[in-house]
């Protein structure tokens, strides 16, 4: 440690051109800005990022949360010619419908239609060999963490669903902040990466932490913040869109935009014409020698979904989707065919280097292309980011609780509540989500407004943590969410031994066991934190004396 | 930040540049996308001139927000985020006002 660095050189080498003393250095001030812009928007994109980490596996858990979906058999060949035939059967007055079939995360087959085009679309799912509408219990399944995770959805049907992504938005942005305010702040962590001094204990064990989780996959961190903000750029950020695609009456174009940056011709575009008879029903579409076109077109490739709707001028229109699987670049190749004779019009792709580059950023955020092994090693990210996160909210805490041990007095009420809600969101949001999932099995199958009744349970616990952490704010606090998210994810393997679909018998899955592989930490965790005498508070070495901060 | 006046005047010099990073940030960021699009699009596709601009523009803000919270005074704060994003405004607005 004495011996100075050729760095360590360099830098006193160049003192003379450091900012004058009255002014504080650039490094002081984005430490600043970390620390704040870091904890005050901390807590939500602790859940932002965990809630978008369990979305990895949202085709899983809304199969978990749907055990009457399991067991499925192979689909038959000529499935989408069943399912229309089981759709004309259900309504006549069909405006519109997305099929997407069934693939191996899911065995069975989605289909949205609706009757009208302004209305909502009515979710069905179907039978892979007979096309037979099935009846699932009603829940929202993983789509809850993907919608929470980019709108903070609150409620099946969508409500502050703008203000949500707004609120999303607004964080992603402070993340962004906080990631390069943290390179300059911690700009030691490079050579500081190899430095784990769990031992040491109290802050310099959670600061290790936060550099470690912080530096490890920062490119990692920065791709899917980026990409975050640009998935949603027509909403946050649309002054180019606006500028460029002006009209000549003054208003803005966005909808041959979207058509362009989904590669379609002009006179594809959706610009509904209201005289054009949109508004009848589908009649029966060609759909066998529609999908026997586009397996010629893509050897190699799986169909993913059939969508079918009117075009501007009227004329029915089938799109024959590529699966997302089959590449990295979001959205995939789709083929437009024509409704009535099944000629095929039109194969639209995206094009160009930007939109391209937008489409391999969106792609890499959605993961959509991954297998199981990279899906799990980008859980594994998320986790990490998630734990990054975390590490920086304890750090403030630590810090401060640290220096207002040299001070008389109590604690401070902001520190209190920093520590509370610190307990609240980073045990309290698993333990929610753990409750969603009980009462996924548990609320009987007639609950009206099942899907609310079960985020009822998600949001009633998150607030019994809440209420629990402003009461306990020190290690009880921890303790007891962690002992209760233990007790929570160690018994769901249990309960879905016990409550999966009737007459099958359940395999226990990879899902259950990790759910318990969760349970097993946490449990853990609140061992590790059960009494005073174990825990590191108490070993506390004097903060800050002992640490090997070189500065000139 | 220095904690060199009284803490009510900390906490509205804080206040007053948070206002300026985060409005003043995105106001910078949203007039140098339109711009830098508008610029763009005289040799590039509309589209890809609208992404390269808006992808470039995200990069604008943490720096917006970095001179928020560095510069010396309030003053420097306000007149370095929304000094570029009123020239640039008008470079977005300006074509479509004279040639329309």
């Amino acid at each position: 440690m004495p011996t100075l660095t050729a760095l360590q050189r360099l830098r006193t080498a160049l003192r003379p051109l450091s900012p004058a003393p009255e002014r504080e250095g650039f490094r002081q001030a984005m430490s600043w800005l970390h620390t704040w812009a870091g904890l005050v928007l901390g807590w939500l994109l602790f859940a932002i990022f965990l809630t978008g980490t369990l979305s990895f596996f949202r085709a899983e858990f809304s199969l978990w949360m749907r055990p009457e979906l399991t067991g499925l058999p192979t689909p038959a060949p000529d499935l989408a010619e069943k399912v229309q035939a089981s759709l004309q059967a259900h309504s006549s007055e069909v405006r519109q419908w997305i099929l997407t079939l069934p693939d191996e995360r899911q065995a069975h087959a989605t289909l949205l239609w609706r009757d009208s085009l302004q209305g909502r679309f009515e979710t069905l799912f179907l039978h892979p060999d007979t096309g037979a509408v099935l009846q699932p219990r009603a829940t929202l399944g993983g789509d809850f963490f993907y919608r929470f995770h980019f709108e903070l959805r609150t409620a099946q049907k969508g409500r502050w669903v703008q203000e949500g992504r707004w609120l999303v938005g607004g964080a992603t942005l402070a993340m962004l902040v906080a990631l390069l305010s943290g390179i300059v702040t911690h700009r030691r962590f490079f050579k500081d990466f190899f430095t784990w001094r769990p031992g040491k204990g109290g802050q310099r064990a959670w600061l290790d932490a936060h550099n470690v989780s912080g530096v490890l996959v920062l490119p990692f961190y920065l791709l899917i913040t980026f990409s975050g903000l640009m998935i949603f750029h027509t909403l946050y950020l649309p002054t180019g869109i606006a500028s460029t695609y002006r009209t000549h009456q003054g208003g803005v174009d966005s909808a041959a935009y979207l058509a362009e940056l989904q590669g379609e011709k002009p006179e594809q575009s959706r610009r509904a014409q209201p005289s054009a008879g949109l508004d009848r029903p589908l009649p029966t579409l060609p759909l066998t020698q529609v999908l026997a076109q586009a397996r010629l077109a893509w050897p190699e490739g799986r169909v993913g979904s059939l969508q079918a709707r009117r075009d501007a001028q009227g004329q029915p229109l089938i799109e024959v989707v590529r699966h997302e699987g089959d590449r990295l670049q979001y959205r995939p190749q789709r083929l437009l065919f024509d409704g009535l004779q099944g000629h095929l019009l039109q194969a639209v792709d995206a094009q160009g280097p930007a939109v391209r580059t937008y489409g391999v950023l969106y792609g890499l955020h959605m993961a959509r292309f991954a297998d199981t092994g990279l899906r799990w090693a980008l859980f594994a990210l998320g986790l990490l980011g998630s734990g990054m996160i975390a590490t920086g909210l304890v750090l403030w805490s630590v810090k401060r609780d640290a220096q207002a041990q040299r001070k008389p007095g109590p604690r401070p009420w902001g520190h209190r509540l920093v520590a509370s809600l610190n307990i609240a969101t980073l045990a309290g949001l698993p333990l929610a989500c753990a409750a969603l999932l009980w009462a996924n099995r548990l609320l009987p199958l007639d609950t009206p407004g099942r899907p609310d009744a079960e985020l009822g349970v998600f949001f009633g616990t998150w607030g019994l943590g809440l209420a629990w952490a402003l009461w306990q704010a020190g290690r009880r606090g921890w303790c007891g969410l962690w002992a209760a998210n233990g007790l929570a994810w160690l018994g769901l393997p249990l309960l879905h031994l016990l409550t999966s679909a009737v007459g099958i018998p359940a395999p226990l899955g990879w899902m259950s066991l990790s759910m318990g592989l969760v349970g097993t930490l946490a449990a853990a965790l609140a061992w590790r934190l059960r009494s005073p005498t174990t825990h590191h508070h108490t070993r506390h070495t004097p903060p800050l004396s002992t640490t090997v901060e070189v500065q000139p | 930040m220095k904690t060199r006046e009284p803490l009510w005047a900390y906490r509205l010099a804080v206040g007053a540049r948070t206002l300026v990073a985060v409005i003043g940030g995105w106001s910078l960021t949203a007039a140098c996308a339109a711009a830098l699009s508008l610029g763009l699009a005289q040799k590039l596709p509309r589209v890809e001139a609208v992404l390269w601009a808006t992808q470039l523009a995200w990069l604008i803000y943490p720096l917006a927000v970095a001179w928020a919270f560095w510069a010396r005074t309030l003053g420097q704060a306000t007149a370095g985020v929304l000094g570029p994003a009123l020239v640039l405004g008008l470079l977005a607005w300006l074509p479509h006002r004279l040639g329309a």
